[in-house]
């Protein structure tokens, strides 16, 4: 008894050692990166976090077409380094851009592609200051469509990630209306009455951003603003 | 092993092969009833027809976003409620939301459509007679139109199987690709239609004429909706490009007919009526709106799911959860269906009919400011810690329990501090103040079994200084364990229907605006306003909001009128802190503070959730819904 128990535990054993062994496939060894662009300013394209623009890559080959989602990075770069080489069709779609078409990507080790894109939006000569217990933003806009502006907003985080879907307390106006290239746009959040999230003595960052009133835009934004309250 | 001993068991193995023909193994298996016996046998057909019920989406007291019918044997849900997910109401404890995970009902809802596909196949073979059959024809494309209503109201266009499929082999030919959004919706109403030409008129717990009609009106509003509403949510993608999702704003016309006209059916029949409709005052009216879900055995009702028994699978978990800490008579986990401070200011009040009445606590009249208590400030004070709610709409008091109202007899302590009479506060910090030879506690009394509001303490006191009233038993004390509750569950009743009526009249611009008026203010004098309001959109959207509140309603209404997004961006909901007031010692004084909830984070509803991720797409080969 004792050896049928043996011969079956080196049985059991032997099997477990060995069944993995022929779905051992290699890990992802592929990636692309880039980075979108604006056209004309050359200068990178400010994002969300959350509910931001992604990327959409389909892999050729499969009978599946859902699409993986890749999330572009609140300064307009993009990263995904694990990725199977390949034939991908990569599309940016829902972002603060004029839409840009598909493109048919061959993906080999890490590869590097640069979306060069019309932001809906420029917001321009932006400042961000405190004064006395008042945060104020100014800034221009330069629309590139002529669609209507929904609305303009400053939103404040204790994460420099901030934007419209992620803040802890934002100042908006709709402005539903095309947007006046030379008028100086001035939005304020007030620090006393907001004392219960922005916490006096602490640090929070602001930032300006403009959404475009067309299907499933993001906002435009300028970098954010660390200020101390 | 010897050569003798291999041959004999593969001599055994093959004899055991080659005789698997043999009539012995033909054996009918007999824990299972064959198809020809049951429904051959007229009861047979109304067991299984039991069954086909029991199966119906219904979001009752046992829906959760986990599914239907959540009351198994150890139903655990932590007394999360689909309120929850909503501007109704919060949980003492949870902050969940709208996951990608909830609210599903693909498996459930087309198991159900295959049983009544089987039923539908047997019907002409039954041995019944003509008006029997008809009947059970009716039946049928009600519990499908049901199934297939949940499915549309989730992911939109979806696989229609209009007869029970055979499976010959070839598991291909079983695969049904999803039909555009609209040919849903227009199969839900065809449905409805063929329910109501074959089901009698009579009023039962089953279905008839009146359950369709009330389906037909509610399914009809729905889609009417999503075409006219659509456009607040844009979305992209290959759902969208094969019109799976979404309708032409111009389907939306003929949607609203289909509701007017099936809501006019069930108003003009003359069978149903808003149970009492005439309260002598405020009061009385609270008390009737209580009644009316209390025992939901009254001619208002046009559909309602039964509950006879405790037991799993049988009773619900309602009473347990979410009535009150200081009647939790044992239970260790009460409390915890705690209504906002938004909702309750979204009630009228007398003095100022056809406006939502947010409740003002200070001098200065600012209802936005959520920073919490300032000595500074000037609070008003109120004699009781319900004066406040004074001349508010009834339907508040027979919905939540007011701090010191009267619940099974005994006051309902909900206090969250008090302010010390050098104007400093103790808030929600367990603690007590002696003046005077009296000793004050933070929350209304000394030990926790003494009150119901704002201690963590297990779990069980609201966070947002209202408890629940709608639907709960007033009348035994609470049964210490799992499925006691027996309360009834009003599916469909005439004041929804009525106020159907009245939205499908003022969203289309078309029907009798009289009569939709007529009967939205119908509803109002019942729950005791004495001056008629317009029909409008608002004061449509406001009366569903505080008539329909915690009939799961409201998370429909959010979602078909694309208004989710926009309530739910980085929402932050509130509660209402009442203080007693030491300042004012000797008087009895209480003051509010309007805050955020306490421990708890913003909420943003993500626009994909408009509709659900479809499961198993890798091997159903169905397209899926936008980002998922």
């Amino acid at each position: 008894m004792n050896k049928l128990k043996y011969i079956f535990f080196a049985t059991a054993l032997a099997l477990g050692m060995t069944s993995c062994e022929k779905d051992n496939y290699d890990g992802p060894t592929a990636g692309l990166s880039g980075r979108f662009v604006d056209v004309k300013t050359k200068e990178l394209i400010e994002q969300d976090i959350i509910l931001g623009t992604t990327i959409e890559i389909i892999e050729h080959g499969y009978a599946s077409r859902t699409p993986q989602a890749l999330i572009v990075k609140t300064d307009g770069t993009y990263a995904n380094t694990m990725l199977f080489a390949n034939t991908y069709t990569v599309t940016p779609v829902r972002g603060n851009f004029l839409p840009v078409d598909s493109q048919v990507v061959d993906i080999k080790g890490q590869t590097t592609l640069d979306f060069s894109v019309t932001p809906y939006i420029r917001v321009q000569d932006v400042s961000i200051v405190k004064s006395g217990t008042k945060v104020v933003a100014t800034f221009k806009l330069e629309q590139n469509v002529i669609n209507n502006v929904k609305k303009i907003g400053l939103y404040a985080h204790s994460d420099a990630r901030v934007g419209e879907p992620m803040r802890l307390v934002a100042s908006e106006i709709n402005l539903n209306a095309p947007s006046d290239p030379t008028h100086v746009y001035t939005l304020e959040i007030d620090l006393a009455a907001n004392s219960n999230t922005l916490k006096p003595g602490n640090k929070y960052y602001f930032r300006v951003g403009a959404l475009i009133d067309a299907g499933e835009a993001k906002p435009n934004y300028r970098p954010a603003v660390r200020l101390d309250i | 092993m010897t050569i003798n001993k291999l041959s004999f068991t593969i001599l055994l193995a093959s004899g055991l092969l080659f005789s698997g023909c043999n009539k012995v193994l033909d054996l009918k298996p007999t824990d299972k009833i064959p198809a020809e016996a049951l429904f051959g046998d007229p009861e047979g057909v109304k067991l299984y027809m039991a069954n086909l019920y029991y199966q119906l989406p219904i979001e009752d007291f046992t829906y959760f976003r986990n599914g239907f019918n959540w009351n198994s044997g150890d139903p655990n849900n932590g007394g999360f409620a689909p309120a929850m997910a909503t501007d109704e109401a919060v949980h003492t404890e949870f902050g969940d939301f709208v996951g990608d995970g909830d609210f599903n009902c693909w498996e459930s809802s087309y198991k159900l459509i295959r049983d009544v596909n089987l039923l539908i196949d047997a019907i002409p073979t039954l041995a019944i007679r003509e008006d029997e059959k008809a009947a059970l024809v009716g039946e049928s494309a009600f519990i499908k139109a049901y199934a297939y209503f949940a499915l549309a109201k989730r992911y939109g266009g979806v696989s229609i199987i209009k007869g029970s499929q055979k499976y010959t082999g070839d598991a291909e030919s079983l695969k049904v690709p999803r039909s555009t959004e609209k040919e849903t919706w227009d199969y839900v109403l065809e449905l409805c239609d063929q329910a109501i030409a074959n089901l009698g008129d009579g009023v039962s717990r089953r279905a008839s004429k009146w359950t369709a009609y009330a389906l037909k009106s509610r399914a009809a509003l729905h889609a009417a909706s999503l075409a006219k509403f659509g456009a607040r949510a844009p979305m992209s993608g290959a759902a969208v490009n094969a019109k799976l999702i979404g309708m032409e704003a111009g389907a939306a016309t003929a949607y609203y007919e289909a509701c007017k006209s099936a809501s006019l059916a069930l108003i003009n029949a003359g069978k149903f009526e808003l149970f009492m409709p005439n309260p002598a005052n405020p009061a009385a009216a609270a008390e009737n709106y209580r009644q009316l879900f209390q025992d939901p055995a009254n001619k208002e009702v046009i559909f309602a799911k039964g509950y006879t028994l405790p037991g799993a699978f049988l009773g619900h978990n309602y009473d347990i959860w979410y009535q009150p800490a200081q009647v939790a008579n044992g239970w260790p986990h009460p409390g915890r269906m705690n209504p906002t401070l938004d909702l309750v200011d979204s009630y009228e009040s007398y003095d100022n009919p056809g406006h939502s009445s947010p409740v003002v606590t200070s001098t200065d009249g600012n209802i936005t400011d959520y920073n919490g208590y300032k000595a500074s400030r000037t609070y008003i004070q109120f004699d009781t810690p319900n004066d406040i709610f004074k001349n508010k709409d009834a339907r508040l008091w027979g919905t939540a329990i007011l701090p010191s109202t009267l619940w099974k007899s005994i006051p309902i302590i909900i206090q969250a501090g008090y302010v010390k009479p050098d104007g400093s506060a103790v808030i929600r910090t367990n603690d007590h103040i002696d003046i005077g030879g009296t000793t004050y506690y933070t929350y209304g009394a000394a030990s926790t079994s003494q009150y119901s509001g704002f201690d963590t303490y297990g779990g069980n006191n609201t966070r947002t200084g209202f408890s629940f009233k709608k639907f709960m038993n007033q009348n035994a004390p609470i049964v210490p364990g799992w499925n006691q509750s027996t309360t009834d569950f009003i599916d469909f009743r005439l004041a929804e229907i009525m106020l159907n009526y009245a939205e499908a009249v003022v969203e289309s611009g078309t029907g009798d605006a009289a009569l939709a008026a007529k009967v939205m203010n119908d509803i109002r004098k019942r729950a005791a306003h004495t001056t008629d309001i317009p029909l409008t959109s608002d004061n449509v959207q406001r009366e569903r909001k505080v008539e329909l509140a915690f009939e799961n309603k409201r998370f429909w209404d959010l979602i078909r009128r694309r208004e989710y997004h926009t309530e739910f961006n980085n929402r932050m909901l509130h509660s209402l802190l009442p203080l007693r007031d030491l300042r004012a010692l000797p008087a009895t004084k209480y003051i509010f503070v309007r805050v955020d909830v306490p421990n708890t984070n913003t909420k943003t509803f993500q626009p994909k959730s408009y509709y659900r991720p479809i499961p198993g797409i890798g091997s159903n080969g169905l397209i899926q819904n936008p980002q998922y």
